[in-house]
């Protein structure tokens, strides 16, 4: 499996990353949306793109919404992991086309557990 | 604003380091009631839009920023921190937190990107109330702000 993992924060990718590749992912990175998008059209085939809210350059909504504008993405599954814990923020980036949302902060097991409900590692016992 | 947004703030940042910089509860406690000076101050914050637009600050001294940002990072105990890692590391505790709070908050819909800067004194605007902590026994400090009309620069 492979993710892309996209925020503006450094620290916060290496969290998100290293959680991951516990998870036996291969990750990729990106610190804004549009960055997100060149990897993408790269078509190094990634499964699951975990997806920062507030970026500059374009913004994880717009990410979103650009991915699922993209018939042949259709297969990458989109996580929200974000500050934004708004029932209308969820709404938004649901209907825009994520799959899931996290809500930082968050611990490895919540991460767990939401790729769990995505299929994306094997259901499991949580520490 | 009351202590008890206070009191909501505090269990999110101890939520926070417990999840994401300790990997444990425990470490991020109460202090005194009022904040010693820090030394070399490393303030991060961001501004949360609305009517009556508000700032969450976080603060502490540039060596625990840099144990902070050590931890974040998963960098070896002694290893050099770039002044970079450190911005952005602050600076992420400072969005998580405010856009925590910004979740409690009607009626404030967008959150400002961070802001981190190293020394000198606070930001204008008027303190609503500050919280004293310590993480692991050093000093750091969570407090909200009024912003005032000329910071519309940092919204």
């Amino acid at each position: 499996m492979r993710a892309l993992v996209i925020d503006d924060s450094r620290a916060m990718r290496r969290i998100v990353s290293r959680q991951l590749e516990g998870l036996g992912f291969t990750v990729d990175e990106a610190g804004d949306g549009a960055q997100a998008l060149e990897l993408l059209e790269a078509g190094a085939g990634h499964h699951l793109a975990c997806v920062d809210w507030n970026m500059p350059v374009m913004d994880g909504l717009a990410f979103v919404k650009a991915v699922r504008a993209r018939p042949e993405w259709r297969d990458v599954t989109l996580m929200m992991v974000t500050t934004e814990s708004e029932h209308d923020q969820i709404v938004r980036a649901l209907a825009a086309g994520a799959h899931e949302y996290l809500i930082k902060p968050f611990t490895p097991d919540a991460l767990r557990g939401k790729l769990e409900l995505l299929g994306l590692v094997p259901a499991g016992e949580i520490a | 604003m009351t202590e008890t947004m206070g009191d909501h703030v505090v269990a999110i940042a101890q939520d926070l380091f417990s999840a994401m910089v300790d990997g444990e509860p425990g470490h991020l406690a109460e202090g005194p009631g009022h904040p010693s000076p820090l030394s070399e101050p490393v303030r991060a914050w961001v501004d949360i839009r609305g009517e009556r637009p508000l700032r969450t600050l976080v603060a502490t001294g540039r060596d625990t920023a840099d144990r902070i940002t050590r931890a974040l990072l998963d960098l070896e105990p002694r290893e050099d921190v770039a002044t970079a890692d450190v911005r952005d590391a602050l600076g992420e505790i400072a969005n998580v937190i405010g856009g925590n709070v910004k979740g409690l908050l009607p009626e404030h819909p967008a959150l400002s990107l961070p802001v981190v800067v190293f020394g000198g004194s606070a930001p204008d605007g008027v303190p609503l109330w500050t919280r004293s902590l310590q993480w692991h026994d050093e000093a750091l400090v969570v407090s909200m702000w009024d912003v005032p009309v000329n910071q519309e620069e940092y919204l």
